[in-house]
């Protein structure tokens, strides 16, 4: 197996409605990439698509469309797509393409344009549930949620002010984000508390938006990567793992298959103690709780335990353990697969000390990032290394 | 029945009914838009051409897929509506398998001046000529009736 | 060409057209429309054909893994777990608790409602610990709602029951049950 370095990123803007089509999304999130690492399409081995229902877009095999704009003609292609999990599972399958030793470099693109789906992604979201059991309660996505946040602050005696924390931190996080949709540089906890309820527990405020955007990676394995970087950042681990769709009979309050996920990669990177060996993390946070449910997941905190870091500002950027720098999706945005830019793209650039403002004080040199999906099912997690 | 039960019954197992619902909103992208919003106030086609292998793109681009370079704005232009039928069927049936009123002839039409082929219906009664190679232009909506899609354009006619 | 860049701060800037929603209503841009016509027919299966038609007739049946010692409900031809057949089916009481639920002020469509539904997982009685499927709580407010209540279905009448989940029509409080 080859180490695997990333040589490039690139994202762009993250809007609930852009104007550009997903072909034309994956290219400027693509070139931007190609800037980074200083190569041409000529220089990709392989490409790998990572894109969430087709139901989105509107296009079916939705793969087979994007890839002109995903350098993908003429190349080896493939789509990789796990719901919400694709952030993380396209780089994992770019990985895979490059540790195989099939690719020297291979491209990673994510793009989704939930902006299609009229008039919002509801419409397309009712058709995860089971056609027979679920859908003839009309269920809404958003009491899913509910009834996960419901379980895990129950079970763990958790106040509603202490996961509004997370919105906070990540919103306020996102104003140092050019491609921010939805910063806020003075939200409060009264702010999130007080938005309209969706679903209680849920208010509006803990969600984050549908958004159209792409984003890009490459990856080259170690025996050229000195032809771009002195620096070179590694893939140390990579997990993934998924649990049954039958979520009714599972309890929701810790989610199994992202611990499951996790110690796979922690024991590739070697990883004993991830608490003290993971500088940062930037956990899936689709909604407020889900941030702290990961970092549970994760095994970066005892269950239960990771209101309380964030109480204490052991999260924030300045803290212990800084989670979200990006600002996560409460703050820049969910267009699902997409979120590799923040999950991961976010990664690569806190390790080269490239992130601008939002750049993690002293010199991180471990970063873990996850994405989770489909009905409380699918986790991911990769996690990069500086030298 | 569990999975070791015999299946006697051909009544049950049981069907159930239902659709997708969902209505799409399929913006036309940074060029599409441009070729569209052209296509309101004139009678051509705006197309764009890459810098680095000279493919011209109709509709256009804003990039070259084989090349992957930008294309600039320098390099779009205005051709005629015109070209030559590349191929062509005859089709009887709709979508859902049943039979049209009168026939449709889908082409596929290389316009001039480009390297690219569209999409298009030719207006002809005459559904048992060869149409291949034969020259046509498109016929286009009213000005004050186009909606910046390719329903804009009604149908290719021969000339 | 693509040379490299050397910006110092990544990302560099945010490609991509900002459309507002005024934008697509005042038709400032061009785009195309479409509705599908999409109509399904899913196969019950086995298992989900024999526990529909219970529910038509007023039970709820699960059926057993044996390797894996619990009672499935909603029930299924194989176990997810140890991917062996399931076998013998078992009927349910109509009781359980509330193991989770939602107060929602959104209707399934997202439009925003007054008074809210209240819907969750039910655990049903007979079952391992967290074995149950998703229905309407009844018959209760959202301030009395609680997970661990215990909770009893209401059907509809026998002559209304199709072989739905929608047969039964709610779960109420079991009075009397202590709870």
């Amino acid at each position: 197996m080859k180490e695997v370095a990333v040589i490039g990123g690139g994202m762009t803007l993250f809007r609930r409605h852009l104007l550009e089509t997903g072909k034309e999304l994956s290219y400027l999130a693509t070139k931007m990439a190609m800037e980074d690492a200083g190569i041409e399409k000529d220089d990709i081995d392989m490409v790998v698509m990572g894109s969430a229902p087709d139901a989105f877009d509107g296009i079916h095999m939705k793969g087979e469309n994007l890839l002109d704009g995903a350098a993908g003609v003429g190349k080896p292609y493939v789509r990789v797509f796990n719901g919400g999990g694709t952030g993380v599972f396209a780089p994992i399958a770019g990985w895979w393409h490059v540790a195989s030793g099939v690719a020297d470099i291979c491209l990673v693109v994510c793009e989704e344009k939930m902006g299609n789906t009229y008039p919002h992604p509801q419409t397309a979201f009712r058709h995860i549930w089971d056609p027979i059991l679920d859908r003839p309660l009309t269920p809404n996505l958003v009491w899913l949620f509910a009834m996960e946040m419901n379980r895990y602050m129950t079970v763990h005696g958790i106040k509603k002010e202490d996961i509004a924390l997370v919105s906070v931190k990540n919103k306020r996080n996102a104003v140092d984000h050019p491609c921010a949709q939805l910063a806020d540089p003075n939200i409060t906890v009264e702010d999130v508390l007080n938005s309209e309820i969706m679903a209680w527990p849920v208010n509006r405020l803990d969600v984050s938006p549908p958004s159209d955007g792409a984003a890009a990676l490459i990856f080259c394995n170690k025996d050229i990567v000195h032809r771009f970087t002195d620096d070179p950042i590694y893939i140390a681990g990579t997990g993934w793992s998924i649990d049954s769709t039958m979520w009714t009979n599972r309890d929701l309050y810790f989610p199994q298959y992202v611990a499951q996920a996790a110690k796979m990669a922690y024991k590739m990177a070697g990883i004993q103690n991830p608490r003290k060996e993971i500088d940062f993390a930037e956990p899936y946070d689709p909604f407020s709780y889900k941030e702290l449910h990961h970092l549970e997941g994760l095994l970066l905190c005892k269950k239960g335990e990771a209101p309380i870091l964030t109480r204490e500002g052991v999260t924030q950027r300045d803290g212990d353990l800084p989670v979200c720098p990006s600002g996560g999706l409460l703050g820049v945005g969910n267009p699902i697969a997409a979120t590799m830019g923040q999950k991961i793209c976010e990664l690569y650039w806190q390790l080269k000390g490239m992130a601008g403002k939002r750049q993690i004080p002293g010199d991180p040199r471990m970063g873990i990032g996850q994405a989770w999906g489909d009905i409380m099912q699918m986790g991911t997690v990769m996690i990069l290394r500086r030298g | 029945m569990g999975f070791l039960e015999k299946q006697t019954d051909p009544t049950s197992p049981m069907h159930w009914r239902g659709d997708m619902q969902a209505d799409y909103f399929y913006p036309s992208g940074v060029a599409g838009d441009k070729f569209f919003k052209h296509l309101m106030e004139n009678d051509t086609f705006l197309v764009s051409k890459c810098t680095k292998c000279n493919k011209t793109y109709c509709p256009p681009r804003l990039y070259c897929e084989d090349c992957y370079v930008e294309i600039p704005n320098e390099n779009w232009k205005e051709v005629p509506p015109m070209g030559r039928v590349k191929l062509y069927t005859v089709a009887k049936l709709n979508a859902h398998g049943k039979k049209l009123a009168t026939p449709k002839i889908m082409a596929l039409i290389d316009i001039e001046g480009t390297n690219s082929a569209m999409l298009g219906i030719i207006a002809s009664g005459d559904i048992k000529k060869d149409f291949s190679g034969v020259k046509v232009k498109a016929i286009f909506r009213q000005k004050d009736m186009r909606e910046g899609t390719i329903k804009d354009i009604l149908y290719f006619e021969e000339i | 060409m693509v040379e490299k860049k050397e910006y110092k701060e990544w990302p560099p800037y945010a490609p991509g057209t900002y459309v507002r929603e005024s934008d697509i209503r005042d038709k400032k841009i061009t785009y195309t429309w479409w509705e599908p016509e999409v109509q399904y027919s899913w196969s019950l299966g086995q298992a989900m054909s024999k526990f529909l038609l219970g529910l038509k007739e007023g039970k709820i049946y699960g059926i057993h893994c044996k390797p894996c010692k619990r009672v499935l409900v909603p029930p299924r031809m194989f176990c997810e777990y140890c991917y062996g057949p399931t076998e013998e089916w078992i009927e349910l009481p109509d009781t359980g608790i509330i193991e989770t639920f939602s107060i929602s002020y959104l209707d399934p469509d997202a439009r925003r409602i007054e008074d809210p539904i209240l819907v969750g997982v039910v655990d049903l009685d007979g079952t391992p610990p967290h074995h149950g499927f998703m229905h309407y709580f009844g018959e209760m407010t959202k301030d009395e709602i609680k997970i661990g209540m215990k909770v009893k279905a209401v059907w509809k009448p026998e002559n209304e029951r199709e072989g739905s989940i929608t047969d039964i029509k709610y779960f109420k409080p079991l009075k009397g049950g202590g709870d």
